[in-house]
């Protein structure tokens, strides 16, 4: 009976351990599985692709190629990763269409984009770089690069890609102790949108000022709209809409406690009270605040050109026009967009020779397009558009548009910035109060 | 062998049960740990994650977080959302589970129903009720406008005070359905003949529930709590979907408050520090659970 | 315990209070429910409308594929990941409740601690060094390290759950058990599982819902959207550009409707399960 109970024991513990290793075993298994379906995988997914196809034909011809020529070139390169966060779906698809173009002029590389969520990506890089397990090239908001220069895990560029003709501030981003880390994928900068139906039924002229701003705003606002909407949230995102109002004092971003930066709170601060802006701007993100103004609650709005595709095709009755952000003392915007970034250690080469690809005149156009993004390269931009075109007024903004940071501890700086707006917004504490203190905690991070 | 099998007579057995769980626990959560208190007595930050020294600093992130009024707000907010949460969806869900114990036609069915709350991920009951709560679009202020209980909306998310109203109602909204199945399942332990008794001797119903259920019920009022305690106090998708820490960091939680500092502002050790902080309370906690539970047992 | 039937009229009126408790309590849902049916525009609109004035299916016809993103392969994955979890949860945490419901070996206590204290760690520092684990275990990007880590969430739930049921067990049973010959495990299995099928039943439903809603641990140890949870679908509708909220809650319902729908069928099973397997004795 003992004995009995013994080996039932022992065969109780053998059956979980052994459940366990079966774990174990079985994840070899998926491992090397995973390994090698990608040519499986992609061929699986051609043929649900044809299925779409065949529903809706034209649509998806793009993505079936892409597919086919995956599984044409798949086990014969050496793979490139990218990692990158828009989650549009037209930015998915040029970015793709770019890739594969790529993978079928040549052997040697095979290049997949892996999508992170932006909400995911500082997280993914850092948790990556702790676990040594990173992509080829990161493609990654430009604010953040520098601390990931900080982090060592990009490789050095100087020399190898010619940027003499982009941009200053979309240099600078990436560029650390004058050496380059990295290259502008695409440029954008924020500015006004106004509903031009709103603006002449309330008989306003376009704001150029501050003042003007809001004369207009109060005119435009009624029960159900509020004159202006700007993005408020207490994050980076708030801080690339916040920006270009300090910067437009003279104030800059790591001096804030003088007369131009408590002005430039107090300016927000009156446009909530004033109730011509609503309070629920921290709540939303840029999406939401484009969302609210195509919804018609909002006259006007500071945002960025990406919104321009969504915005054509989502409210293409919408009679609205872009203009610069109105003026304090001086026209002021924000340079925004991202970077490619290689990461050291990886496929370094690979990662040369797609970007090399990626930053042609051709290639960059093609994208730019698509995104709704200005090229970095001032050549490209300058032709960029017809001269009635949406966009050409963000390319004349981007002559005001500086870039935040580089700095690396830029996020703690952003922070304090985003709290002192939001305490303002909120009434939570008076501009000055929020001056004092964002500047005490920007004292403590830079010296 | 005799030595081992004399071993094997008493309660040792126990061990071999529980053995398989408990090494699967520290396999995956065991190195976290440990990890997580180095790295909190170490300076690192996007400088030296990946490469240079990590100088051990001892406890001057623990002496910072004290003089960090964001810690302190977040320890704060902490505490009041779980304590607050934990007693209306405790209350809430132990009279549910003790109303749909009555038998009546749709007991189990709308019993069942119920859950559906649990079935949602939490990031988007969090969005849901982002909506419900919004402003001017909200209905929550639509409902309160058309009752007549309130002339203007309330600004429910913009304001300190409300935003953490709205939170625990939203967290309070999911866990009613975790207490109520498991007091409910707590209920079935229970011998029927003990309440038959019990009436045969003149005992009432209000007798009968202090008397029997209450009493009986102990463990797993305990263990409810306890679980609940600790899944409130790391609340972290509810609040970061809903609030994100704001308006003016007022509703930010250790947790996120951790996240923030790990993976926002590549504050990582200080962030590992947060983190202790609040395995420390629950730690406090769960002792504290542990004496009650096996109070008057050896060991 | 359950109580007595009750009268009819009775009956009649705790109907109508469980209707309007459903009514009150679901309210949230029907709310997602119509939203998800309306255009964005008739979201914004002030006041609110009670039922979609103009029917948008647009919302559900972006689920079934954004981008990379399929809603169906996205199931499967996550259907996977929360039955692998579930399983390995109830396979330990059963015997483990039993080991220290009914045993008092020494360590007890701390074992009972350390499963209180394995649950206590914030997602913020589990993911680094979870993630560094599963890069070794060969795992990393692969459902295995979701269900690995899903599991955990499960185990110390289930043991904390379970061993009262187990100790609610008299041990007269375990002891007639032993007269009729079985050993302490053909016991446990025979004789005290069956017993605590509710909790049991309970320990799984909550591992698998646990691991269903995970998307912290799906997110960051899956990176090939083809592979990652329903629940990564979210980032499709919000996020840098604009929460578009007919397609979010479009999402909500679409995600709830498998699991409920296996709920309403099992429902009989389920329900009886948690609740009819009283003690006898």
């Amino acid at each position: 009976m003992k004995r009995k109970k013994l080996t039932a024991l022992m065969t109780a513990l053998a059956m979980t351990t052994g459940l366990l290793a079966g774990c174990g075993g079985s994840d070899g298994k998926t491992e090397s599985a995973a390994a090698d379906t990608a040519g499986t995988e992609t061929a699986a997914d051609a043929a649900k692709t044809e299925e779409d196809a065949a529903k809706d034909d034209a649509a998806d011809t793009d993505t079936e190629e892409k597919d086919a020529a995956a599984s044409s070139a798949a086990g014969t390169g050496e793979a490139v990763t990218i990692w990158y966060y828009w989650e549009t779906e037209g930015h998915q698809v040029a970015l793709d269409q770019v890739i594969q173009d790529y993978n079928g002029s040549q052997d040697q590389y095979e290049v997949t984009a892996k999508y992170v969520p932006f909400a995911d990506f500082k997280k993914q890089l850092s948790i990556g770089a702790s676990a040594d397990e990173l992509p080829d090239i990161a493609i990654l908001d430009s604010p953040d690069h520098a601390s990931y220069v900080e982090m060592g895990i990009f490789e050095d560029l100087t020399g190898k890609f010619d940027v003499g003709n982009y941009y200053e501030g979309t240099v600078n981003s990436c560029t650390v102790d004058g050496k380059l880390y990295g290259v502008p994928f695409g440029v954008n900068c924020l500015a006004l949108y106004y509903n031009e139906d709103m603006l002449t039924e309330a008989g306003c002229e376009v704001p150029t000022t501050w003042d003007e701003l809001m004369t207009t705003a109060k005119a435009l606002t009624t029960d159900s709209v509020s004159g202006l909407a700007l993005c408020s949230v207490q994050n980076e995102e708030g801080t690339f809409n916040f920006v270009p109002w300090l910067w437009s004092t003279g104030a800059t971003s790591y001096d804030i406690n003088n007369e131009n930066g408590i002005r430039a709170l107090t300016y927000i601060q009156d446009l909530v009270n004033e109730g011509v802006m609503s309070k629920e701007c921290i709540n939303w993100t840029q999406g939401d605040v484009m969302n609210q103004f195509i919804a018609g609650n909002v006259a006007m709005m500071e945002n960025g050109p990406w919104q321009i595709p969504t915005m054509q095709s989502e409210a293409p009755d919408l009679n609205w026009k872009v203009t610069l952000i109105p003026k304090d003392t001086e026209y002021s915007s924000v340079l925004g967009g991202e970077n490619y970034a290689v990461i050291n250690g990886g496929n370094v080469e690979g990662a040369l020779d797609f970007l090399t690809y990626a930053t042609s005149e051709e290639q960059v156009k093609f994208m730019m397009d698509k995104f709704g993004y200005i090229s970095a390269d001032k050549n490209i931009a300058a032709n960029q558009f017809e001269a009635d075109s949406p966009y050409q007024p963000f390319v004349e903004e981007l002559n005001y548009a500086m870039p935040r940071g580089p700095l690396a501890e830029w996020p703690s700086v952003s922070d304090a910035i985003s709290l002192a707006f939001n305490q303002v917004i909120t009434g939570t504490a008076t501009p000055q109060d929020a001056a004092a203190e964002a500047q005490a905690t920007i004292d403590g991070i830079v010296q | 062998m005799n030595r081992i099998r004399k071993w094997f007579r008493y309660d040792n057995v126990g061990l071999l049960f529980v053995l398989p769980a408990f090494l699967y626990m520290i396999l995956f959560v065991g190195y976290p740990i440990v990890r997580n208190v180095i790295l909190s007595f170490q300076d690192v930050n996007a400088g030296n994650l990946v490469r240079g020294t990590k100088n051990f600093i001892l406890f001057e992130n623990y002496l910072e977080l004290f003089k960090d009024n964001v810690f302190r707000t977040s320890l704060g907010n902490t505490l009041r959302y779980t304590v607050l949460c934990l007693v209306f969806q405790f209350l809430i869900g132990f009279a549910l589970a003790l109303f749909f114990n009555q038998r009546f036609a749709l007991a189990k069915p709308v019993r069942g129903i119920l859950l559906v709350p649990w079935m949602i991920p939490i990031t988007v009951t969090a969005l849901m009720f982002k909506l419900l709560f919004a402003t001017d679009i909200g209905v929550i202020n639509y409902l309160l406008r058309s009752l007549h209980l309130i002339d203007k909306n309330i600004e429910w998310l913009t304001t300190p005070g409300t935003a953490m109203f709205a939170l625990i109602c939203a967290n309070v909204w999911i866990g009613i359905p975790f207490n109520m199945i498991l007091i409910s399942t707590g209920l079935t332990t229970i011998p029927k003949e003990l309440y038959e008794s019990a009436s045969i001797d003149g005992a009432n119903k209000l007798q009968a529930f202090l008397n029997i259920t209450l009493p009986l019920l102990k463990p797993t009022i305990e263990s409810v709590l306890v679980l609940g305690f600790i899944y409130t106090f790391k609340v972290y998708d509810l609040v970061y979907v809903m609030t994100s820490g704001g308006p003016v960091n007022s509703t930010h939680m250790l947790s996120t408050y951790s996240y923030k500092l790990s993976f926002e502002m590549f504050k990582y050790s200080k962030g590992s520090a947060v983190a202790n902080v609040l395995l420390v309370i629950l730690l406090v906690v769960g002792m504290f659970y542990i004496k009650i539970t096996t109070k008057g047992e050896e060991d | 315990m359950e109580e007595k039937r009750v009268s009819r009229n009775k009956n009649i009126i705790l109907c109508i209070v469980s209707a309007a408790l459903l009514c009150l309590l679901l309210f949230p849902l029907y709310w997602a429910l119509i939203t998800s049916l309306k255009t964005e525009q008739e979201i914004f609109q002030n006041p609110p409308t009670f039922y979609p004035h103009l029917l948008n299916l647009k919302s559900y016809a972006a689920q079934v594929e954004t981008g990379d993103f399929n809603m169906f392969r996205s199931f499967g994955n996550s259907f996977l990941i929360s039955a692998g979890a579930t399983l390995i949860a109830v396979v330990l945490a059963v015997p483990a409740s039993y080991g220290i419901a009914k045993y008092h070996f020494r360590g007890r206590k701390m074992m009972l601690l350390g499963f209180l204290v394995t649950q206590m760690l914030p997602v913020s520092v589990l993911l680094t060094p979870m993630f560094i684990m599963f890069k070794n275990m060969h795992v990393y990007n692969t459902w295995v390290s979701a269900v690995l880590a899903d599991a955990t969430i499960g185990i110390p739930f289930s043991v904390l759950i379970l061993k009262n049921y187990f100790s609610s067990i008299p041990k007269d049973l375990e002891e007639a058990a032993y007269l009729d010959g079985c050993n302490r495990f053909t016991a446990f299995v025979r004789i005290l599982i069956p017993i605590a099928k509710p909790g049991v039943m309970v320990c799984a439903i909550f591992s698998f819902l646990y691991a269903w809603g995970d998307l912290a641990y799906g997110m960051t140890f899956i990176l090939d959207q083809e592979k990652r949870p329903i629940t990564a679908g979210i980032f499709n509708f919000m996020g840098q550009y604009g929460t578009k909220w007919s397609y979010l809650t479009a999402f909500a319902v679409v995600t709830i409707i498998p699991v409920a729908l296996i709920f309403i069928f099992m429902q009989k099973y389920i329900v009886s399960g948690m609740t009819n397997g009283a003690v006898k004795g």
